[in-house]
C-alpha cells in the first residue's frame, strides 16, 4: 500500500488523503515498470543552505502506463525524472525499473528533454540514429526510414536542425529516444517552447505511438490541460521540497484527441480538481 | 544588368588608389628624401627588379611559421586537453601556462637565438611561442563551453567518456579553436620576423634590417609588403579551412 503524503501548504485542507489509488492496488510486482519508495533529494553545496528538492515521494507505475507529473515550478518535477532516468543520485528511498534498482542510467530507459538537444553539425538521420551510435548498437536502415516516416519527418533526412521547426527537431528529439526502443520513456516538458497548435499536433503523436508501441511514459508538464489529454493517471507535487499531493487517475475513453475529449465534462472536472489542487483557482 | 564590381569594391578601391596617389603626391610635392620615404613608383618598382630575393625570403619566412604555428597547434590542443581532463594538470600547467604568457616573448628571442643559433629551429620556436598561447585558451575554452544540457543529453543515451569526447565536446570545440587559430597566425608571422630580427642569415625580417641598414628604404617597403601579403594569405586560408567547421554562426 502507498501512504500519500499530505502537502503542507495552505490548499492542505481542500484535499483529501487517499490511501487508496490505482497504483496502491497494483500488487502484480511483475507489471510495475517503475516503482519509487520513499525518494527524497536534497541538493547541498559547499557555499549554501542545503535545499530539500523532494521529500518522501512513494508510488508504483504501471507497464505501459502513461502518467503525468505536474506541480509548481521548481517543485522538484525535473528532478524526479532526473533521478528516475539514473542521471543525479538520490539520498533516500528506492527507485526500481523493472525490479532493477536505479543507479545510473539505463538501456531500457529514454529521456526526452525540455531543450531538443540536437547537435548542430548532424543531420537530421544522424542525429536520430546517435543513441545507437554513442551505444555502439546496430543502426538499421530500414528502422530508420520507418521512424522518419512515423515522426512525419520522411524527406527530411539530410537536412539540418537549423533547418527545422522547433516542433519538427521536438519530433526528432523524441525520434531518438523512440529509436533505441526503450521500454519506459521519460519525458521533461518536451513541448513546453510550443505553440499550442504544434503542442496538440505533437501529442496526439506521442499518443500514437504510446499506443501502438505500448511504452511506460512519464511526462513532466506544467500544462494541466495537456496531463488530462494524455496521461492515464496525473501525479500532483507540491511547491519545495516536492511532496506527492494527490495521485489522480484520468478515467476518459481513449483513443483520445484534442478536441473531442476535450468537450467530455469530465475533462473540465479533472482540470478544475488539479487545478485546485495545485492552487490555480 | 550584373555588375561586374560591386559598389563596395569600388569604394574601398578608389580609396586606396586615392591614398596611394597622394603619397606619390607628398614625396614629390615636399621633395622628401628617398631613404627617408620612397615613392610608392619606386616602392613597385623594387618589388619587380627584388622580386626574387623577395620571393626566397618569403619562403624562407613561411616555412618558419608554418612549423611554428603547426607546433602550436599540436601542442596547444594537447595541453589544453591535458589541462581539462587531468586535474593535476589544472593546477599544475594551467598556471604556469599564464606565468608564461606574461613573460614578453620578443624578450625571450635573443636568449632563443643563443640557445638555438641562427637556423631555422630559433624562428620556428619564436613563431611558436607567439602563437601558442591563444590556441590553448581557445581550445581550453571550447572544451570547457560545451552546454551542460547536452553534456546530460549523452550521459542519457548512455554514451561512454570516449564517444562524448569524440561525439560532443570536439566538434562543438571547434569553432573556438578555429578562431584561436586565426588569433594564432598572425601572431606566428609576428614571432619569426621578431627571430629574424633578432639573429638570422635570411627571411623577410633579415631583409628588412638589411634593407634598412643600407638605406634601402624602398626595399624596406617592399618587404614589409610581402611580410602583409604572407600574413594576410596565411590568415584567409584559416578563414577558409574554418568554414568547414560551418555550424559555428548555428
Amino acid at each position: 500500500m502507498v501512504a500519500f503524503k499530505l502537502a503542507g501548504q495552505a490548499q492542505a485542507g481542500m484535499v483529501d488523503v487517499k490511501n487508496e489509488s490505482e497504483s496502491g492496488t497494483a500488487a502484480a510486482a511483475a507489471s510495475t515498470a517503475i516503482s519509487l519508495r520513499g525518494v527524497c533529494k536534497v541538493f547541498s553545496s559547499d557555499t549554501a543552505e542545503p535545499v530539500p528538492a523532494l521529500a518522501d515521494i512513494s508510488c508504483d507505475i504501471r507497464d505501459s502506463e502513461f502518467v503525468s507529473v505536474i506541480g509548481p515550478s521548481g517543485c522538484g518535477k525535473s528532478t524526479l525524472l532526473r533521478i528516475i532516468a539514473g542521471l543525479i543520485p538520490y539520498e533516500e528511498g528506492e527507485v526500481t525499473i523493472a525490479g532493477n534498482q536505479v543507479h545510473g542510467t539505463m538501456d531500457n530507459v529514454g529521456v526526452v528533454f525540455q531543450t531538443s538537444n540536437l547537435l548542430p553539425w548532424l543531420s537530421v538521420e544522424e542525429n536520430l540514429t546517435l543513441g545507437l551510435k554513442v551505444g555502439g548498437r546496430p543502426i538499421s536502415a530500414d528502422a530508420t526510414k520507418a521512424m522518419l516516416e512515423t515522426l512525419g519527418l520522411s524527406g527530411f533526412e539530410r537536412r539540418y536542425p537549423h533547418e527545422l521547426s522547433g516542433g519538427m527537431r521536438h519530433r526528432v528529439a523524441i525520434g531518438q529516444a523512440l529509436i533505441r526502443n526503450p521500454g519506459v520513456l521519460l519525458m521533461d516538458e518536451p513541448f513546453g517552447a510550443l505553440d499550442a497548435l504544434t503542442r496538440d499536433r505533437l501529442n496526439m503523436e506521442l499518443l500514437r505511438i504510446w499506443q501502438a508501441e505500448r511504452k511506460t511514459v512519464v511526462l513532466i508538464t506544467h500544462s494541466i490541460s495537456e496531463a488530462v489529454l494524455l496521461s492515464d493517471r496525473v501525479l500532483v507535487l507540491s511547491d519545495r521540497p516536492g511532496r506527492l499531493v494527490e495521485d489522480v487517475a484520468i478515467d476518459l475513453p481513449r483513443p483520445r484527441n484534442p478536441s473531442a475529449t476535450r468537450e467530455d465534462p469530465r475533462f473540465g472536472d479533472y482540470v478544475v480538481h488539479l487545478s485546485e489542487l495545485m492552487g490555480v483557482i | 544588368m550584373k555588375k561586374l564590381i560591386n559598389r563596395n569594391v569600388l569604394e574601398s578601391l578608389l580609396f586606396f588608389l586615392v591614398l596611394g596617389l597622394a603619397w606619390e603626391a607628398v614625396v614629390v610635392i615636399f621633395e622628401i628624401k628617398p631613404y627617408l620615404l620612397p615613392r610608392l613608383s619606386d616602392i613597385m618598382v623594387t618589388m619587380w627588379s627584388a622580386r626574387s630575393i623577395l620571393w626566397d625570403n618569403s619562403l624562407i619566412t613561411l616555412v618558419e611559421v608554418l612549423w611554428g604555428f603547426l607546433a602550436a597547434v599540436v601542442l596547444g590542443v594537447t595541453i589544453a586537453s591535458l589541462i581539462f581532463f587531468v586535474p593535476l594538470a589544472r593546477r599544475t600547467l594551467y598556471p604556469f601556462m599564464i606565468a608564461l604568457q606574461s613573460i614578453p616573448k620578443i624578450g625571450l628571442a635573443p636568449l632563443i637565438v643563443v640557445w638555438f643559433g641562427y637556423g631555422l629551429s630559433s624562428k620556428v620556436i619564436m613563431a611558436f611561442l607567439f602563437a601558442f598561447f591563444p590556441i590553448v585558451i581557445s581550445t581550453l575554452g571550447g572544451l570547457r563551453g560545451v552546454p551542460a544540457h547536452l553534456e546530460e543529453h549523452f550521459r542519457a543515451l548512455g554514451a561512454s567518456h570516449w564517444e562524448t569526447f569524440w561525439r560532443l565536446r570536439v566538434p562543438s570545440a571547434l569553432p573556438n579553436f578555429v578562431d584561436g587559430c586565426k588569433v594564432a597566425m598572425p601572431l606566428a608571422v609576428i614571432g619569426a620576423i621578431v627571430g629574424e630580427f633578432v639573429g638570422s642569415n635570411d627571411g623577410l625580417g633579415n631583409l628588412i634590417l638589411l634593407a634598412t641598414g643600407s638605406s634601402q628604404t624602398a626595399l624596406t617597403f617592399a618587404a614589409l609588403i610581402a611580410v602583409t601579403a604572407l600574413s594576410l594569405m596565411l590568415f584567409y586560408i584559416i578563414e577558409l579551412l574554418g568554414r568547414l567547421v560551418w555550424w559555428r554562426s548555428n
